[in-house]
């Protein structure tokens, strides 16, 4: 049994590498010189533009998209090795469609659904956004209050959303709501609201680290037609579940990622920079930086080959997902705080990509809940297996 | 008119060799391989050749160890049509390379063999030679041009001092320099596609061919330490160092 991605997944893996090498690398200093101007992290519409064209002839786009909606139908497995390649910049950037939201809708939409949001996203020319936290419900999402309420044909929203990435730009969002009288998981359903739905309101831009920007939504009054809502009445939770766990999975790899452009950089400085006559590179300190990383980026992607392998197999790798997304976030964030502390004063600096890796990396401990709401429930799992 | 273009599996570019603690060579396990960087020119240019439609078939062919195979694949991934793979577990120096090479053309009848000029693990630019004296073809060595017109092909060769240009009556060899061309990366659908191309794989007894070495390496070693470099305060002094020091002027 070897533990590691096969021929052609490998040569899927090399041709992201050098995508990112020679289309997002060249974008880095331009991206961090915006974040340092304090501006939104992101690519111009040019930017983007270009790499769509460059992503299209290379066939880099829908690949986990299903072969009879036009895609690639590459399994998750490999996935996670093109994900640890993008992981390698803070250059935002993915190849559309962004997955979680395109298994939620797989998962959920009827067939007039697909039709019109499935089809267009899976083509890659509509954008999504998901509505789940609330000012009181976020690493708990089965607190949430907003409440969809059924109208002669329609269901009528209220509610308030936070920390929604991606909203402004979004053709539609999928808005998670209380239909029923159940307790927390129960009678929650998705729906889909098209962008400019009166009711739909984007009350305020909130930037925050790593120069990312999520928003808060008002939904009041928002009337979408029966036909919007998304899967079964009262069981919007499962698919919602799907999703994150693909994203979960995703973020392991992009740390995975992250942590290797990490170390490569402490490697190279470490090799360079001496300090009282002795290079970096000599210093057990630092040896036991680079020995650690090493350990917990191989540990690390044997985690997310061996989830994604299950995943594929058609598991339920809800447990292991969480224990990717604690280790990959904590891992990626410990070996970039010591490249920046091996860096000195220029890993303190805007130039380099260290602290824009960090900020985000950072985030990630927050979103797609928190550490330790997936500590927690790995433990609730592994305390329930014992007897 | 087909091309037989024959790649090497070496170690990545991107890796820093390391020679092996007992000296018999590079260490290679748990390393980073891919195809020799002048071989990726030469399927590059076969490729282009294939896509103005003056080539129909392009055969990779790779010699050595069994993820060889992996190798040839990326080249079919670039475009080529069908693979051959010699295994053989022997380490293969430029003459055994040769001669096998030499058995493929016999059996393919290539009208033109597009090849690295050299394979970036050893740098011995002598396998493109000594096929073309094996089959007393013509050769147009480290090519920055290729052009086939008629029968014929012509190159431009990168020499010291400048460009020469020679021309070829086909079948001939030509051998890839850095300038020839910029190779593609395989796209997603051709990487997916090149895994129904068809890979024959062959033993050097099946060609007649003993591929056992003919030079013996003795030891390989790491490339003696750089001495810690010095600053000088003026040119006088640079001059005066460079004269009685280094002895270079
Ligand atoms: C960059 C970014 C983008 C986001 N994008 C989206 C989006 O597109 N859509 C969306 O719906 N949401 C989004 N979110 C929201 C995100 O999912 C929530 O912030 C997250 O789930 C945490 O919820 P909360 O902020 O309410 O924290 P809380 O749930 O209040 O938790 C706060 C802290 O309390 C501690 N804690 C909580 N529960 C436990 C426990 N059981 N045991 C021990 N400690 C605990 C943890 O330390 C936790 O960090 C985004 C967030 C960020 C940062």
């Amino acid at each position: 049994m070897m533990f590691e991605l096969s021929e052609e997944h490998r040569m899927l893996k090399d041709l992201v590498a050098k995508f990112v090498d020679r289309e997002l690398m060249p974008l880095e200093p331009a991206v961090l010189a915006r974040e340092a101007q304090g501006q939104k992290v992101g690519l111009t519409d040019e930017e983007e533009a270009r790499l769509h064209a460059r992503c299209k002839e290379l066939g880099l786009w829908g690949l986990d998209v299903p072969a009879e909606l036009g895609g690639a139908n590459l399994p998750v497995v490999a996935l996670m090795g093109m994900n640890e390649e993008l992981g390698r910049t803070p250059v935002p950037f993915y190849f559309p469609p962004d997955s979680p939201n395109l298994h939620m809708l797989m998962a959920a939409a009827n067939p007039e659904q697909r039709r019109l949001y499935l089809d267009p996203y899976a083509r890659g020319e509509a954008k999504s956004a998901i509505a789940i936290s609330e000012p009181g419900a976020g690493g708990d999402p089965a607190a949430m209050i907003t409440r969809a309420v059924k109208d002669g044909g329609d269901w009528v929203i209220n509610g308030r959303k936070i920390w929604i990435s991606r909203v402004p730009y979004a053709d539609f969002t999928i808005v998670m709501a209380r239909t029923g009288e159940g307790k927390r998981h129960e009678g929650i359903t998705a729906f889909i609201v098209e962008k400019g739905t009166p009711g739909f309101h984007i009350e305020r831009e909130i930037p925050m680290l790593g120069g990312q920007r999520t928003y808060e939504v008002l939904l009041e009054d928002c009337r979408v037609p029966e036909a919007q809502m998304l899967g079964r009445l009262g069981q919007g939770f499962a698919p919602m579940q799907l999703r994150l766990t693909i994203r979960r999975l995703q973020m392991g790899a992009w740390c995975t990622g992250m942590a290797v452009r990490a170390l490569d950089m402490l490697c190279s400085h470490a090799r360079q920079r001496s300090t009282f006559g002795v290079r970096l590179a000599d210093r057990q300190a630092v040896q036991w930086w680079i020995a650690e990383a090493a350990t917990k980026i191989h540990a690390c992607r044997l985690m997310v080959l061996d989830a994604a392998a299950k995943q594929d197999a058609g598991q339920d790798v809800r447990t292991e997902a969480s224990m990717v997304k604690v280790f990959a976030t904590e891992m990626a964030q410990d070996v970039i705080d010591h490249a920046m502390q091996a860096y000195g004063a220029m890993g303190m600096t805007k130039e380099l990509p260290l602290q824009l890796m960090m900020q985000k990396v950072r985030t990630m401990r927050v979103y797609e809940g928190p550490s330790e709401v997936h500590r927690m429930v790995i433990a609730r799992r592994v305390l329930d297996s014992r007897r | 008119m087909k091309i037989l273009v024959p790649v090497k599996r070496v170690v990545d570019y991107n890796v820093k060799v390391r020679v092996k603690s007992d000296g018999t060579g590079v260490e290679t396990a748990g390393v980073k391989m891919s195809m020799n960087p002048f071989d990726e020119i030469a399927v590059e240019e076969a490729v282009r050749l294939k896509e103005k439609g003056v080539a129909t078939e392009i055969v990779a062919v790779s010699m050595g160890v069994a993820a060889s195979a992996e190798t040839i694949r990326t080249a079919l991934a670039m475009g080529a049509d069908r693979g051959i793979l010699v295994e053989t577990d022997v380490d293969l120096q430029p003459l055994a390379v040769a001669k096998l090479l030499k058995a493929i053309v016999a059996k393919e009848a290539p009208n033109l063999i597009i090849m690295g000029k050299q394979a970036i693990d050893d740098d011995m630019s002598a396998t493109g030679q000594m096929l073309a004296a094996l089959l007393g073809w013509p050769q147009g060595t480290f090519a920055s041009k290729v052009a086939i017109e008629g029968d014929g092909v012509t190159v431009v060769r990168e020499v010291d001092g400048g460009l020469e240009t020679v021309a070829l009556t086909l079948p001939a060899i030509v051998t890839t320099d850095l300038r020839l061309n910029e190779p593609r990366y395989a796209s997603l659908p051709n990487i997916m596609k090149a895994r129904k191309k068809p890979i024959e794989t062959l033993k050097p007894a099946d060609l007649g061919v003993d591929p056992a070495p003919r030079l013996t390496v003795l030891t390989v070693a790491e490339p003696p330490k750089r001495q810690a470099g010095v600053k000088v305060g003026s040119v006088a002094e640079l001059v005066a160092k460079l004269k009685t020091e280094a002895k270079v002027i």
